[in-house]
């Protein structure tokens, strides 16, 4: 069946920004769309044709491709957007998902992808209101402290409230933090990986997007019968009910009982301050409301208010700040730090700041493991003296970190495994290919899935629940390197259509061939199978082309020397396994 | 007994656009939130409490005597029915609702609530119910007890006990 038969609106069309010229084209490729459906399959293609040997992350030639697939914005639940680059941090395949409105929005202004090239001389931010595509100085906007400050004025001066998504960067992005991040919607983030250094290399402040199209509906009753069967899967089984009640930071308890949750830079993975920083207590005494990604009735967005006083004469001020696991695990255990309010308080910095959490986190702990062992002294942190738990000393470092005033701090701002190059401390700089890890430590599974994972994300093929399944019954690591090609694959597929990965138990192979049938496209589960195939090879070849080798992988000692929740972890067992998956896949 | 859509709890919701998918695909061929006749709108983006822009279902409605046409006449239950033959477009209902809950179509049709109770169907956070009115829209006072406590069993009580009941199996 072609593209043409499907007659989905908007699944043939990808929109050229250049911003050196300030200029803009669409171009018509159903054959993309016809063979990879859209999402991360159609973005890894055009990043093959688009990238020439030797570009760097952050050169002008250098693409965003920011992609959506055939059931964002149709079917519940499926809210993201995949954005693609070459990262800043590693120099790797940039990958990121973002929900929140921007895949809605994409979807209705009838482009489904958006290649971004060049670099503009001055600041700029771009608006899209459905076939509209506009620059606009951005220069009284650059240098604003804070990435949600950006949102607001942006809100004022555009059209299209509520059909719009504002994606933006803060002042790590402008000063090139290797771990900026993109805002999306004020609560919803391009986090890891660092797009937002791309963006401030480009002089792109920000993008806005707004879409209130029609789209055609080939087969409509099956359509509405689909919506409603899926709506009744997400609402009405238990299927994403974790997400809705406490959210992610559910974890927080259930990790830190089985001795999985890193704790003060990994030195440990129980913390014993994790009852007063859990999804339960933020949920009983600071959650304030839940929101959602706009098509998405599970809700999973915990929004908490943290009431401040900042006089003795009762005067307070109130800041709303969106939490989950992953925060608490890079700004609490890992920091040392077990008072929810200062949590909080770090969350809300590095909002402003535009940074990914865990990374941040990350570095943060590293430095303090540095200083207290005297490899580092207050001559590099300019005086400043980091301790577990003390959040006055985070908060400062967050912004000197941001605003680099020596090379020491400008070194944090480029991750831990380039400041332990310079500095020392690689035993404990606990990151993989260059990216600092997120808050498991679960075992073999874990660590292979990072260190094999396409962008060395816990996201790419959930290592953490391979060990999970080990944890309850004993596997064999062979098992386990399967488990992890197995999701993998499945990853790649609904990475390209594109539901958000908490509805992934809704989007079973059955109901994704039968939500892509509604809607006049025709696939059968062998041939999805074949695509997430096919998508593993393309995305390898793209990180060969990067400079991505096996043979560079550095795993740092702390996840030998810390027993994690299937026990203490050999470095010999993880180099086997990775070998085991290198030659199961062909890499 | 007539009915119509009230926006019952409106603090509740969480913007997920679930009604306005659900209305623009029950009453269109089509696939949109702008052919939806609730609309969900933001005032200051996701910061700041969404607003839920909905028919009010006026006993005597300012828009059925804006239109030249005669094309909108008195539902029963409150608000109005539209005949689609007759309107030509020309908005001026759209200047006498104030609620701001009429647009139009891509054929230049109004859109306007029918009050039909699919869209509550789909509101998975309690914002959005259907009442009973009198035919003429009137609100019929039926509860005269103290009001109900509608503060959950438990405070973790979940999505899936509120809206699933419960179904065995499916804890994984
Ligand atoms: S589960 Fe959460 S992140 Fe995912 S789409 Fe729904 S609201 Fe957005
Ligand atoms: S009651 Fe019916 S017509 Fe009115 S907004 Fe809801 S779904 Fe649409
Ligand atoms: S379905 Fe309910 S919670 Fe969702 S946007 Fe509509 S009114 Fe709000």
């Amino acid at each position: 069946m072609t593209t043409e038969e499907y007659a989905i609106e908007g699944l043939k069309n990808i929109l050229y920004i250049d911003l050196g010229s300030q200029s803009y084209h669409v171009e018509e490729r159903p054959d993309l769309y016809e063979k990879y459906l859209g999402g991360v399959g159609v973005a890894t293609n055009l990043m093959l044709e688009e990238y020439k040997e030797g570009t760097g992350p952050l050169d002008p030639e250098m693409p965003i491709i920011l992609s959506t697939g055939p059931l964002s914005g149709i079917y519940p639940t499926c809210t993201k957007a995949v954005a693609l680059f070459r990262s800043p941090h590693n120099g790797e395949l940039g990958e990121s998902y973002a929900g929140g409105h921007l895949a809605m929005s994409m979807r209705y202004s009838g482009y489904e992808t958006i290649v971004i090239k060049g670099a503009s001389r001055y600041p700029v931010y771009v608006a899209v209101h459905d076939d509209k595509v506009t620059f606009r100085d951005a220069s009284s906007i650059w240098h604003l402290s804070s990435a949600i400050d950006v949102g607001k004025i942006l809100r004022e001066v555009e059209p299209g409230a509520g059909r719009r998504s504002i994606i933006r960067i803060g002042p790590a992005g402008e000063m090139g933090v290797t771990y900026a991040d993109v805002n999306v919607d004020t609560y919803r983030h391009f986090g890891r990986l660092g797009l937002g250094a791309v963006f401030g290399a480009k002089k792109l402040k920000a993008v806005l997007i707004s879409g209130n199209r029609e789209l055609k509906s080939p087969e409509h009753n099956a359509y509405r019968k689909t919506c409603n069967l899926l709506y009744d899967l997400i609402v009405k089984t238990g299927l994403t009910e974790k997400y809705h009640n406490l959210g992610t930071s559910e974890n927080i308890l259930v990790l830190n009982e089985l001795k999985g949750l890193p704790t003060r830079n990994l030195q440990s993975a129980f913390f014993e301050g994790a009852e007063t920083i859990s999804g339960e207590l933020f949920a009983e005494k600071y959650l304030l409301r839940r929101v959602s990604c706009a098509g998405c009735p599970i809700g999973c967005i915990h929004i908490a208010m943290l009431k401040r006083a900042f006089s003795k004469a009762h005067e307070y001020e109130a800041l709303n700040i969106s939490y989950d696991f992953e925060l608490i695990y890079a700004l609490g255990s890992n920091l040392g730090v077990a008072d929810p309010e200062a949590v909080l308080e770090l969350i809300e910095a590095c909002e402003k700041a535009g940074v990914d959490i865990i990374s941040m986190g990350v570095v943060l702990a590293w430095a303090t493991e540095m200083q207290q062992r005297g490899k580092i002294s207050t001559d590099e942190t300019l005086g400043l003296e980091l301790s577990w738990g003390d959040k006055g000393a985070y908060l400062r470092a967050i912004d000197l970190l941001v605003k680099a005033p020596n090379d020491f701090y400008r070194a944090l701002g480029k991750g831990i495994a380039y400041a332990s190059k310079k500095y020392g401390g690689e035993e404990f700089a606990i990151q993989l290919g260059g990216l600092e890890i997120p808050g498991y430590h679960t075992g073999l599974g874990n660590i292979v899935g990072l260190a094999v994972g396409f962008r060395h994300s816990h996201l790419d093929n959930a290592g953490y629940t391979a060990d999970q399944k080990a944890f309850n019954h004993p596997i064999s690591d062979e098992e386990i390197v399967d488990t992890i090609i197995e999701e993998e694959d499945r990853r790649s597929i609904l990475n390209c259509l594109v539901p958000c990965l908490f509805g992934r138990n809704v989007y079973t192979y059955e109901n994704v061939i039968l939500a892509l049938k509604s809607i006049g496209i025709n696939r059968t589960e062998e041939e999805l199978k074949e695509l997430g195939k096919d998508i593993f090879r393309k995305k390898y070849e793209l990180k060969k082309k990067f400079g991505f080798k096996f043979e560079n992988l550095t795993l740092p000692k702390r996840f030998f020397e810390t027993p994690s929740t299937t026990g203490m972890v050999e470095e010999e067992r993880v180099r086997r396994a990775i070998e085991m998956y290198r030659e199961k896949r062909g890499v | 007994m007539a009915k119509r859509l009230k926006v019952a709890n409106p603090a509740r919701c969480i913007g997920c656009y679930s009604c306005m998918m659900a209305c623009a695909r029950t009453w269109y061929d089509t696939i949109s939130l702008k052919n939806s006749r609730i609309d969900i709108q933001t005032r200051g983006g996701i910061e700041t409490p969404y607003v839920q822009i909905v028919c009010h279902a006026c006993i005597d409605p300012p828009c059925m005597r804006a239109c030249p046409l005669g094309a909108l006449s008195k539902r029963k239950g409150g608000g109005v029915n539209l005949n689609k033959e007759i309107c030509d477009g020309c908005g001026n209902c759209i200047e006498a609702c104030l609620m701001g809950a009429i647009h139009l179509d891509a054929e230049n049709k109004a859109v306007i609530c029918k009050h039909c109770g699919v869209c509550p169907k789909f509101c998975p956070h309690d914002v959005l119910e259907m009442v009973e009115v009198e035919d003429s829209g009137e609100v019929k006072i039926t509860d005269t007890g103290p009001a109900p406590d509608t503060s959950p069993v438990s405070p973790t009580a979940s999505h899936k006990d509120l809206y699933g009941g419960e179904e065995p199996g499916e804890e994984e």
